[in-house]
């Protein structure tokens, strides 16, 4: 099979796509914009979807790019990620998959970089190696899909999504505290494009549907690292297609502190309680999402096996202890996913516990 | 540039330059196998789930049923036809390793199987089974049961890391990696 007829254009800018967006919009035609194409060009030969104008952004410099940058307000490291770079780009990147770091200064030394292993666990999970040859980042997170992998870690490590689009043109909900609107230098030329950051929390709404607006770009997606060492990602794979029918992220940070005595010596003062817990579930709602009730149940707690048994079996409730309403299909039944979910969370808690350890 | 039904693309296929005028929905493999009349890359479901269709993109593995002809305008591709060295008179050692193994029956997954393979060997040069298994996991096969494809990936590996070793000058007997296993 192959898509119904459109036209195709490539955009060389960033300025330029949302150019064409709105020309397309101008026009009443439906565009779409195209990255690595591993969600619509399946969804198009099915003809689920059949745009009439589709804009190539696969080449667009803004879009590529990221690394290291900080600290932002508040102390932390952000990771800036490319929308652009792939699931085999981001499996084969040293400062997710930990290892030694080589900054552009040749004679300082290497560091070793912690990595996020539940960004590991996800990319040899998910898809196939050709799929994860092309399919990106920033398209995971825009497609919306219920049951999508990397989403769910994302979430678990709070991440946010950077998007680009004309300035003044939506109301935009004010972005995490820690981000501030960036000043413009003196003699720099008022730009004409806006770039708004918001949680991804925020930005997943429901199946297929996120807060990107037709006329808008997502240009990087943020993680700001802490508790990354201490994370994991398990998931229920349905054989043929590789979807979850359930997957659970986690990342955990411990309570710490240090205690310098008169003499200088440092003593750790860490007692192995849990100071957060983030957990994410993906492929059982309508919507990637954070199980809230379960990560009250580990805030402040020692991670004792009932422990972590009580807060697996919340994961398929709301914040305020509700239970969700979840999918169901012909492939796995509500009940049954919920039921994946809290094994799941039970392993993934376990593995982040080890990997804490090991460090 | 305007969207336009009709793109020219201009791309390098197994070392050769190659362009055409094409209706911006034409997918990379109907590109290769009814222009090009290069019909060993497979199409084997709707779906990008069988892998019959894998080619290298820039060197690397895609599914070529899932990527427009416009999409790899300016891009590198290689398909089976052009994996062996045309100057060797012989197959690549992966198509060898797929015959002495026996590692298929009807063929018709084995193009995108051999091409998936050398994805694999040139990320993991010396695999475990549970590697090759894994990194088969975009390619479906109906007639083996998969043991002699992984046999062959296994060989493949083997022969290739072999080779390796004699061009670089070393005595491979002193590969302890080289040799078959039991
Ligand atoms: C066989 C197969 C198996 C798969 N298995 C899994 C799996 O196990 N787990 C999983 O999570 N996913 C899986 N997927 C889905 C895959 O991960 C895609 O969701 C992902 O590749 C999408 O990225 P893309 O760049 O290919 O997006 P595209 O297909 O190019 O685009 C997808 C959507 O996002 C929009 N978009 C893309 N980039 C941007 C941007 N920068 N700004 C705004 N909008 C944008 C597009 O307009 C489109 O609507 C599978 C796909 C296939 C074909
Ligand atoms: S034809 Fe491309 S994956 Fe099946
Ligand atoms: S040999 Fe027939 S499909 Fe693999």
């Amino acid at each position: 099979m192959f898509p119904t007829d459109f036209r195709y254009v490539r955009a060389r800018s960033l300025d330029e796509a949302l150019d064409l967006l709105d020309e397309a919009a101008a026009a009443g035609d439906e565009a779409k914009l195209i990255a690595g194409g591993q969600s619509l060009l399946p969804m198009m030969k099915l003809r689920l979807a059949a745009p009439q104008v589709l804009i190539d952004i696969a080449g667009l410099p803004e879009l590529s790019g990221g690394g290291w940058y900080g600290p932002v307000a508040g102390g932390h490291l952000s990771y800036t990620i490319g929308a652009l770079r792939t699931y085999r780009e981001l499996g084969r990147d040293t400062l997710l998959a930990g290892g030694l770091v080589r900054g552009r200064d040749e004679s300082a030394p290497p560091h070793q970089a912690e990595g996020i292993p539940a960004v590991t666990d996800a990319l040899a999970v998910l898809a196939d190696p050709q799929v994860r040859a092309r399919g990106t980042i920033g398209g995971a997170v825009a497609h919306g899909d219920p049951a999508a992998d990397l989403p769910a870690v994302l979430l678990a490590l709070d991440a946010e999504v950077v998007i680009a689009g004309r300035p003044g043109r939506h109301e935009h909900k004010p972005g995490p505290p820690h981000h501030l609107p960036r000043a413009p230098r003196p003699g720099e030329e008022p730009s004409n494009v806006e770039r708004r950051t918001m949680l991804l929390d925020d930005f997943l709404q429901g199946i297929y549907a996120t807060d990107l607006a037709e006329d808008e770009i997502i240009t990087h997606v943020k993680i700001t690292a802490q508790g990354g060492r201490a994370s994991a990602y398990e998931k229920f794979p349905h054989p043929a297609s590789h979807l979850p029918l359930a997957g659970v992220a986690v990342a955990l940070t411990f309570a710490s502190g240090t205690l310098t005595d008169s003499g200088g010596r440092v003593t750790s003062l860490s007692d192995g309680s849990i100071a957060s817990a983030a957990i994410a579930v993906t492929g059982i709602a309508t919507r990637p999402y954070r199980a809230r009730a379960a990560e009250a149940v580990l805030k402040g707690a020692f991670p004792a096996p009932d422990v972590l048994a009580a807060a697996a079996a919340q994961v398929a409730r709301a914040g305020d202890g509700t239970e969700l309403s979840l999918l169901g299909d012909q492939h796995a039944s509500a009940p049954y996913r919920a039921h994946l979910a809290e094994v799941l969370a039970g392993r993934a808690l376990a593995r982040a516990l080890a990997r804490a350890e090991s460090a | 540039m305007p969207a336009a039904h009709e793109v020219y693309v201009e791309l390098t296929v197994n070392g050769e330059p190659r362009a055409a005028t094409v209706p911006a929905r034409t997918l990379l493999v109907h590109f290769l196998r009814d222009r090009l009349r290069l019909t060993g890359t497979h199409v084997g479901c709707d779906t990008t789930q069988c892998g019959a269709c894998t080619v290298a993109l820039d060197g690397v593995a895609v599914k070529s049923c899932t990527l427009l002809a416009a999409q790899a305008d300016g891009h590198e591709v290689t398909t089976i036809e052009g994996l062996a060295d045309p100057g060797a008179g012989s197959l690549h050692p992966i198509q060898q390793a797929f015959q002495d193994e026996h590692g298929l029956q009807c063929g018709y997954c084995t193009p995108g199987m051999v091409m998936a393979v050398r994805q694999l060997i040139e990320d993991q040069p010396d695999p475990t089974q549970d590697q090759v298994r894994h990194a088969l996991d975009g390619n479906i096969c109906r007639c083996t049961g998969y043991q002699n494809i992984v046999a062959a990936a296994l060989s493949a590996a083997r022969s290739m890391r072999d080779g390796a070793a004699r061009a670089g000058g070393t005595d491979s007997a002193a590969d302890p990696a080289g040799g078959r296993e039991g």
